[in-house]
């Protein structure tokens, strides 16, 4: 480290470069994971096998989906605006690893320990709402609009639930930065925020019902923020052949694929850190430390993951209506009835 | 030169460019999407100026609400009315006389102010404490008044809203 | 007041109907699979499964009639008739054979597998089979040829026939002229010659 620093301007372009580009290596070993997760999770859901010819129990499965995706041809149909067909999956997938830069993987590595940690996510994230409209847009193509329109308002929606739900955990810990909330979540399962946090008992007890709901419904919320079912209205195959990605292949359909994976994981990672005592082990002391803390992190972050799969395998897609009904008027309302009591409880 | 300022002319950069084609962009929804890294690169900006409260709000605010609505506006006429929106140039001497004044007011400023000149500090200071604490003390009432603002407008635009509905 | 509760009362439901929905998928989680692993572990199919056609062509007597029945036509027969000095011998049920068949070709491709074909058949020749594990990469290979016959076979089954057939036109020759010279003296029926009287015993081939 030292030695690259005294290499002046390239040596810390090198060490940026190589801090920020950890995460990268982790998503994609984890949408490799994950892609042969869902599949063996949807099949046995189902009664079924799924891959199973491809290694063992078709664990190379992944790969070769992946390298199918490589040398497919790159398609862009003529009446698409290639500019802005192109630009599309970056902007997407920008937006999503933005965010990650503010994930507390380990109590040693964040990307940038800044004070704004979840503002600065939810704030990223944005860039998604628009990188889906321009792929919608620019492919010129009726599904695709649809998908993207249906993603853009969906989405907007639920970063209203979803920031208030935010709001409930930053007011019990009194920070924004991830890493600080995470530290004071410290010492064991009963101090996480989903728990009350580490207040006195009466504070705690009184607190446990508000941060339970809130827990649910920010999950709810982060399911419809990452477009999966029963919240995806976006990419509907049985109505909108594919949603924003329809006119997609290859390398680009991947991009697009690998932002859908990472997001389900930072949505997650939000949820973790905010609710489930991110990177602290449930045992207190026990099994804690820096290499620990990356695995109970990311344990965590995969059984949420895991729940998002369970649920798409389970419900059917709702209605645009029913789903603005939820966002509006339940989710909402219930969540100012929780920042009500929180702050009340807070303050007593 | 160090990498704050390669990344201050990166930011530069991007947003001037993009500013560019917000503006000469015929078509206009690249306008509306160009828009999209202007806000990016003011967001930079606000960085590396040490208001990291204020480059976040502002990719909050104008990336995820107003650039959204401005998109669905484009592309709700463009494509679904097929109107076709191009961005063309008229009033050409009026619209000279107000940017000359215009520009003459911002550079006479940008000259006549005395700009603090900080040393590139380490580290970030905490603000964000600091913006809260203002807000609900000493800006309570304007911070106030605006929420309140707000509030009447969006129950404004719902009433717009049903209004129509029910007129139909 | 009643919609206050309708609206708890929805939650409610959407909570519980969800947890139970997930409690069935999740218990489906450890069910083993319904599914067999396919090329490895195949399925035993019914004893009368309709499947790929078979034909067994030596009690095929060329008659004709699954190739019509054929919805698709897909079966192309062609036939040759044999000579009388020829015994093509009888079928396994006891019909004599009295065609050659040089053609008998399924396209299966275009096989419906509806089994029309396999009741007509009188000597139950054409049936159907369990085996249903035949993709081809050129589709020419899915037309089957069932025909045992070689082209030279073929060649002399034609030759045969056609010296049959002409020996018999010169014996008919033959009769109507001496028929004619019989005849003569009664003048009017001379002018139609040609048919076949109903009686003539010289007609080669079929019965
Ligand atoms: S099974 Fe049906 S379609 Fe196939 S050859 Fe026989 S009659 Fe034709
Ligand atoms: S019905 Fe039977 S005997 Fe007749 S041609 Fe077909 S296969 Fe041959």
């Amino acid at each position: 480290m030292e030695a690259l620093e005294n290499l002046g301007v390239w040596g810390s372009i090198l060490i940026a470069v190589v801090w920020s580009a950890l995460p990268i290596v982790f998503i994609l070993l984890y949408a490799l994971v994950t892609l042969y997760a869902e599949m063996k999770i949807a099949a046995h859901i189902q009664d079924r096998l799924a891959y199973m010819r491809t290694g063992w129990h078709g664990t190379l499965q992944p790969f070769a989906d992946i390298l199918k995706l490589l040398q497919k041809e790159d398609t862009i149909s003529s009446a698409a605006d290639r500019k802005l067909f192109r630009l599309a999956p970056y902007v997407v997938f920008m937006g999503t690893y933005g965010a990650f830069s503010a994930i507390p993987f380990s109590s040693i590595y964040i990307g940038s320990n800044i004070d704004l940690g979840v503002f600065f996510i939810v704030a990223v994230s944005s860039l998604v709402v628009v990188g889906i409209l321009m792929g919608g847009w620019a492919s010129n193509n009726k599904w695709s609009i649809f998908g993207a329109m249906r993603s853009a308002a969906q989405m907007v929606s639920y970063e209203i639930p979803t920031a208030l739900a935010i709001l409930i955990a930053v007011m019990i810990t009194g920070s924004l930065n991830l890493q600080d909330v995470t530290k004071f979540q410290e010492g064991g399962i009963h101090n996480w925020v989903v728990f009350g946090g580490p207040l006195p008992l009466t504070q705690k007890l009184l607190l446990i019902p508000f941060t339970l709901v809130t827990f649910i419904i920010l999950f709810i919320a982060s399911l419809a923020e990452v477009n999966r079912t029963p919240f995806d209205l976006p990419e509907a195959e049985s109505e909108l052949v594919q949603g924003f990605n329809t006119e997609y292949s290859g390398m680009r359909f991947a991009m697009f694929y690998l932002a859908e994976y990472a997001n389900m994981f930072l949505v997650s990672a939000v949820t973790v850190a905010l609710f489930l005592g991110g990177w602290t082990s449930p045992f207190g002391s026990f099994l804690s430390g820096p290499v620990w803390g990356l695995f109970w992190f990311i344990g965590k972050c995969l059984l949420l993951v895991f729940l998002q799969i369970w649920i798409r395998w389970t419900l059917p897609r709702l209605r645009v209506d029913q789903l603005m009904y939820t966002s509006w008027k339940v989710l909402t309302p219930f969540l100012f009835v929780c920042i009500f009591g929180v702050g009340l409880i807070l303050v007593l | 030169m160090d990498l704050y300022i390669i990344v201050f002319y990166l930011f530069a950069l991007i947003t001037l460019a993009s500013a560019a084609i917000v503006v000469i962009s015929k078509n206009i929804v690249y306008s509306a999407f160009a828009l999209l890294f202007t806000f990016f690169g003011v967001a930079g900006l606000y960085v590396l100026l040490m208001a990291d409260f204020i480059a976040v709000t502002q990719l909050l605010i104008y990336v995820g609400g107003i650039l959204v609505l401005l998109l669905f506006g484009v592309m709700l006429t463009t494509k679904v009315i097929r109107v076709d929106m191009r961005t063309a140039t008229v009033r050409t001497f009026p619209a000279v006389v107000i940017v000359a004044a215009l520009a003459g007011t911002l550079i006479g400023i940008f000259w006549s102010t005395d700009w603090p000149q900080s040393p590139a500090s380490d580290g970030f200071e905490r603000t964000i404490p600091q913006i809260g604490e203002m807000l609900l003390t000493s800006y309570l009432l304007p911070f106030e008044i605006a929420s309140v603002v707000l509030l009447v407008a969006l129950i404004g635009a719902a009433m717009i809203a049903r209004r129509e509905r029910k007129a139909l | 007041m009643a919609a206050v509760r309708a609206y708890f009362n929805n939650i409610w439901i959407a909570l519980t109907t969800v947890a139970v929905g997930m409690k069935i998928t999740f218990k489906h989680l450890f069910v083993p699979a319904v599914t067999l692993q396919y090329p490895d572990v195949k399925l035993k199919l019914p004893e009368r499964a309709r499947n790929r056609l078979y034909v067994n062509i030596d009690d095929c007597i060329g008659c004709d009639q699954c190739s019509m029945v054929c919805p698709v036509d897909c079966i192309i027969i062609e036939t040759i008739k044999s000579t009388p000095d020829q015994d093509l011998g009888t079928t396994s049920t006891g019909h004599k054979k009295r065609l050659h068949v040089p053609v008998f070709d399924i396209d299966i491709a275009k096989c419906c597998y509806c089994g029309l074909c396999v009741y007509p058949c009188p000597t139950e020749c054409i049936v159907m089979t369990d085996v249903y594990e035949f993709s081809e990469f050129d589709r020419n290979r899915l037309i089957y040829s069932f025909s045992i016959m070689t082209p030279q076979d073929i060649e002399l089954a034609k030759e045969k026939l056609k010296k049959a057939e002409e020996e018999a036109a010169a014996k008919k020759a033959a009769a109507t002229a001496a028929a004619a010279k019989a005849v003569q003296p009664s003048g009017a029926q001379a002018l139609k010659p040609a048919s076949p009287e109903p009686g003539t015993p010289e007609q080669p081939g079929n019965s």
